[in-house]
């Protein structure tokens, strides 16, 4: 067969790939795919072409599109092939075609009676090479054309074949669960199919059944139960072990399908206990998929109905997992801490030093799963070293998606847990910084929410100092360049509300200041739209306050150069502000009252204070107003748009004349304010409320006071606490609902501040250069607080800073034997060749000639050393399979008990170490061998390795 | 369910591609070098494991491994075990190793079709259908077996009962 011989490819085939291989840019390698492209447009649609000829264009093809090129041009050969009689050539169409082409393409319909044909083959193979393009190609529309035959292949004789069909079934349920919801008993049915893989196959689509509706599946826990426990017990074949375990893709599928099913039902986990206490038992630990049971089990106890005993197992399984030096099964332990802490939150506590270590590691991977079990153990005691920790780690982080995830469980944390306003500000500050852009924009509306509306309405002098240090550390913070532009918002608003409040910075100081944003950022209109409101605040209630305005040079060229800005809403707002700079005190008092951003407007929607206006031009003879419903001929146009309506739902395609656009007249809104909203560029209430203001009190000036205006904040999510909405009820009501959230939130803090005390000690020891005594202070202000009674609780924040130390100090000691007992490890030789470390060796080989190797080795072949290249079942050449079994737990590289680095890392076969004793004996003839006729034949065909690819020849597992 | 089978080298180049939702070619292309990038920045002696929900969406994993040149890449979501998938790629590459007697990058370069073949006896529409890697490669010889046959005999392979 063709992988045994010269590959089984034309020499053409082998051209191309040698000189693609032998590329030096991308541009030319384009040349010669485009070049292939041509031959093969021709040859394809050339009627001569033989059709095993055929088949080798059609992988060709699949090759050119492979490196990411068109080769549309051949699908419809590609269909062509699949009608074929010939088995090879209609397998070689139906790869093709399932690579090709998606479920929805034009040419499906071409392939569909081939399909149903060879459903029907009493060639089990030609049903399963169809099985396989059912999988793949039947879309909704032609479920129902191939189902009778696929149903009916689940009786089939031939395991594979009712396997097959059994996982068809379920794609059909994925792609429209409708089609098949009658039929969906037959994976019930198939759970008892004598052949065990048949069976296991069934557990996929139950596994998504059950995720979607569990209840209806409560009678089969004791079916699984039961399988599970057959499974274990060895009473499958043989042939179903992998490495020594008995089927365990099924135990693992069987897992998962149990912890669905008995999550939160008592009664069913009640069955369940006995075979998962059994299988954890008898896990064999030393083994990868010995490991991946177990940590199954564990997710499985973690879903259950808690049961003590398990969940001790569990614990115990966690601390094998996390004191590993594979960064594999501390992954894993990780994941698994995150799942049990939910139900048993004090077992964190001692891994702390485990879980520490993992945040400081190396590996991404690790790194962020350690962060997402800190995201899920954080309360108020330890939110301040999380989320400083979250922070430090999204700055050192180029990846965006992940900066927003982390940012947003930040912002997500400290609005949950924040011991104290000022530090949520910082937070938030250092957030904003440095991915503001990346969060979502309700975030900084929140975060002026807060400054705006402070703890509550009786702690006035707490307010005025958190607006004070924000205000503070925003003026620091300004200077720096390449602030993102939500944070610039932030800062100017914050400014403009609350710069000169109290009486620290004076007004030419912070108008400065906001002149300065403005002109560094020219091309950020929303910034410049917020710096020049905040302006029009400091100089009106400069104003108000009776002083003198003084307008800074470069502000008033700003304001000169805003007036004749393209943006409409940056005009306006320039205009408004010169508008306001000429009125006296008292006028500027109700346009722009002070610290008002938290009062409610009321907005006179029917615009009654301009009836006297009506009133009086109306007796001067101004047509009255009459309302759009009653104009004639409006009505007609609506009853016909309505009919309209109607018919368009009805028909597909409308043949009538489209109607007459409709003039939009909006009678109930002002129009001021209709254009001031749409101006606004995020619909956000707080943002509203800042350009609203001066919007609409700009006209309602000249009729001072007839109205008062109010921001409506129905619905808006409240900032602190709960996520409660404000009612749309009157304000007094909701002023009230206000007062008890606040009461809530004092409570809250009170609590924290104990915790705050706790803190900052900490800050001051973490001084200390020693880096143990360190990460035991982290350790214990992320876990200290766990055995309490959970932190949230105001009460048990006070207990957190004294009892820590002893049990930091416990795993200090435990911490100390553990690297003595991993270098006792590393000292002996493997116990088992099972636990092979990883194939190191072979990606870090020198990347010099092949050839070069090649002949050591032949020279070698002469040499009476005991690895003689061509010993046949020489224990070792021939137990390369031990490299398989590499799933590293904890022991050496291979180099480190290799007698003769240089015969390894000189013929490319790393992983063969003279040492090993084969455990699992394959006769499979001499691989050195092999390899060296494997590289004569392909030199004799004419490809040589390029510079640029010297280890193409190197055996795969080698 | 599995959502992807990359085979790649370590310069990048795919050396076999199959998604278990249809990718356009442009997609395919991008996401092999976006995995191709990330792969790169990866230390030794890591887990095995990189989040790949940038990429794929929530909750999507890959799991990687280096054999020689090549990186092989299985992509998943949460209804698979990280570590089981790193098993079943083991038998998978064993598998090869079988089929193609000590396989090397070539093998899979001029074979990819047949590559295809014994993936496709180990996964099916994105789950997993067959484990032991005998098992596979004894279907696998069964299909070529008949190829050949059909081979000699075209047009037709009539009373070939497998059963």
């Amino acid at each position: 067969m063709g992988s045994q011989g010269g590959f089984g490819q034309s020499k053409e085939f082998l051209d191309l790939i040698k000189s693609i291989g032998e590329c030096r840019s991308k541009a030319e390698e384009d040349r010669i795919v485009l070049r292939e492209i041509e031959t093969l447009k021709t040859r394809l649609s050339s009627p001569n072409t033989p059709k095993f000829k055929l088949k080798e264009y059609l992988i060709r093809l699949l090759y050119v599109e492979m490196l990411g090129h068109d080769a549309s041009f051949g699908y419809i050969h590609a269909v062509k092939m699949t009608h074929d009689e010939n088995l090879l050539l209609k397998r070689t169409g139906y790869l093709a075609v399932t690579l090709f082409l998606n479920e929805d393409h034009d040419l499906i319909i071409l392939i569909v009676n081939t399909i149903q044909k060879d459903l029907k083959s009493d060639n089990y193979l030609v049903v399963s090479a169809a099985l396989n393009a059912v999988c793949r190609l039947i879309n909704e529309e032609t479920i129902p054309a191939v189902l009778p035959q696929v149903v009916e292949l689940l009786g089939h004789q031939k395991e594979a074949v009712r396997k097959k069909a059994v996982m068809a079934l379920h794609r059909f349920y994925q792609r429209a669960p409708g089609s098949v919801s009658h039929l969906i008993s037959n994976f019930r049915k198939r759970l008892c199919d004598n052949d065990p893989g048949v069976m296991g196959a069934a557990l996929c689509p139950l596994f998504d059944l059950i995720t979607i509706d569990a209840d209806a599946y409560k009678d089969l826990v004791i079916s699984f139960v039961n399988i599970l426990k057959q499974v274990a017990e060895r009473r499958l074949p043989k042939s179903y072990d992998y490495h020594q375990m008995p089927a365990p893709f099924i135990q693992i599928k069987l897992l998962k399908i149990l912890a669905l099913l008995g999550s939160g039902d008592k009664k069913a986990s009640e069955q369940m206990y006995t075979i998962l206490g059994d299988i954890m038992r008898k896990c064999d630990s030393t083994s990868n998929i010995g490991n991946a049971i177990l940590y199954e089990c564990i997710c499985c106890v973690s879903s259950l109905h808690p049961n003590p005993k398990l969940l001790e197992a569990a614990a115990d399984a966690i601390s094998k997992f996390l004191k590993s030096d594979s960064h594999n099964l501390r992954y894993l332990g990780i994941d698994a801490l995150s799942r049990l802490i939910k139900i048993s939150p004090e077992i964190a506590e001692q891994h702390q030093l485990a879980v520490i270590d993992c945040l400081e590691d190396p590996d991404d991977t690790l790194k962020r799963k350690t962060f997402e079990l800190l995201y899920k153990m954080t309360k108020s005691s330890n939110v301040e070293v999380i989320v400083d920790r979250m922070i430090q780690y999204m700055i050192s982080i180029s990846d965006n998606h992940y900066k927003t995830e982390i940012a947003s469980r930040c912002v997500e944390l400290a609005e949950q847990f924040a011991p104290s306003n000022q530090w949520f500000i910082q937070a938030m500050n250092k957030v904003f910084e440095h991915a503001g852009d990346l969060v979502n924009a309700k975030v900084a509306h929140n975060l002026m929410r807060l400054i705006a509306e402070g703890f509550g309405e009786d702690d006035d002098a707490a307010d005025t100092q958190l607006r004070s240090s924000a205000v503070e550390s925003y003026l620091q913070i300004m200077g720096e360049p390449k602030l993102p532009s939500a944070f610039l918002q932030v800062i100017c608003w914050v400014l403009g509300e609350y710069g000169t409040a109290d009486g620290k910075y004076s007004a030419s100081y912070i108008t400065g200041k906001l002149c300065d944003v403005a002109e560094a950022h020219l091309a950020d209109d929303t910034v410049k739209a917020y710096a020049i409101t905040a302006l029009m605040k400091i100089y009106s209630f400069e104003i108000a306050a009776g002083r003198a305005v003084d307008v800074l040079p470069e502000c008033q060229s700003l304001i000169e150069e805003m007036l004749a800005s393209h943006s409409t809403d940056l005009q306006q707002r320039a205009y408004e502000l010169q508008a306001i700079l000429n009125l006296d005190s008292h006028a500027v008092k109700k346009i722009m009252p002070m610290d008002s951003t938290c009062d409610d407007i009321e907005i006179d929607k029917s615009l009654s204070f301009l009836n006297g206006y009506v009133q009086q031009a109306v007796e001067n003879g101004a047509q009255p107003y009459i309302p759009e419903s009653e104009r004639s001929g409006m009505s007609n146009i609506s009853n016909f748009k309505s009919q309209e309506d109607h018919e368009s739902s009805t028909h597909a395609l409308r043949f009538e004349a489209y109607e007459l656009p409709k003039p939009v007249l909006s009678q109930n809104v002002p129009p001021i304010l209709a254009s001031s909203t749409e101006l606004v560029p995020v619909p956000e209430p707080s943002y509203v409320a800042d350009i609203l203001q001066p919007a609409i009190s700009a006209p309602s000036a000249s009729d001072a006071g007839s109205s008062e205006l109010r921001l409506r904040l129905d619905g808006v999510q409240r900032k602190w606490g709960k996520p409660t909405y404000s009612s749309p009820t009157p304000s007094t009501s909701s002023n009230d609902t206000v007062k008890i959230q606040n009461e809530a939130t004092q409570r809250d803090s009170v609590g924290m501040s104990n915790s705050k005390t706790r803190d900052v000690s900490y800050d001051s020891r973490k001084q200390q250069v020693e880096i143990s005594p360190e990460k035991q202070k982290l350790a214990a202000s992320l876990f200290g607080g766990v055995s309490k009674s959970d932190g949230r609780q105001p009460s048990s924040s006070q207990k957190i800073s004294k009892p820590q130390n002893p049990t930091s100090d416990k795993s200090r000691a435990a911490k100390a034997a553990a690297p003595d007992t991993a270098s006792v490890k590393t000292s002996q030789p493997p116990p088992d060749l099972l636990d092979l470390s990883e194939p190191s060796v072979s990606s870090s080989a020198p990347s010099v000639d092949p050839f070069k190797q090649f002949e050591g080795l032949l020279d070698l072949k002469q040499d009476p050393t005991p690895v003689s290249a061509g010993g046949v079942g020489s224990t070792e050449a021939s137990d390369f399979m031990s490299l398989f079994t590499d799933m590293s737990l904890n022991v050496p590289t291979d180099g480190v008990l290799d007698p003769m680095p240089n015969v390894i890392n000189g013929n490319g076969l790393g992983g063969i170490t003279a040492a090993d004793h084969s455990v699992q004996q394959l006769n499979k003839g001499p691989n050195l061998k092999q390899a060296l006729e494997k590289d004569a034949r392909v030199r004799q065909m004419g490809v040589t390795p390029s510079g640029q690819n010297p280890s193409l020849f190197k055996d795969l597992l080698g | 369910m599995i959502r992807g089978v990359i085979i790649m080298n370590d310069q990048g180049k795919p050396r076999l591609i199959r998604f278990y939702e249809f990718q356009p070619v442009e997609k395919q292309q991008e996401l092999v070098r976006s995995i191709y990038k990330i792969l790169c920045s990866r230390a030794e002696n890591v887990s095995n494991f990189v989040k790949v929900d940038s990429l794929f969406g929530p909750d999507v994993r890959l799991v990687y491994k280096t054999f020689a040149t090549l990186y092989f890449v299985f992509i998943f979501d949460n209804s698979e075990n990280e570590l089981a998938m790193l098993d079943l790629m083991q038998v998978f590459v064993e598998t090869l190793d079988k089929c193609f007697s000590n396989v090397c990058e070539l093998d899979i370069v001029f074979n990819f079709n047949k590559v295809h073949t014994i993936l496709d006896e180990v996964i099916l529409g994105g789950q997993v259908l067959e484990t032991s890697s005998s098992e596979v490669v004894m279907a696998v010889e069964d299909i070529s077996k008949l190829e050949k046959n059909s081979n000699s005999i075209i047009p037709s392979i009539p009373g070939w009962q497998g059963r």
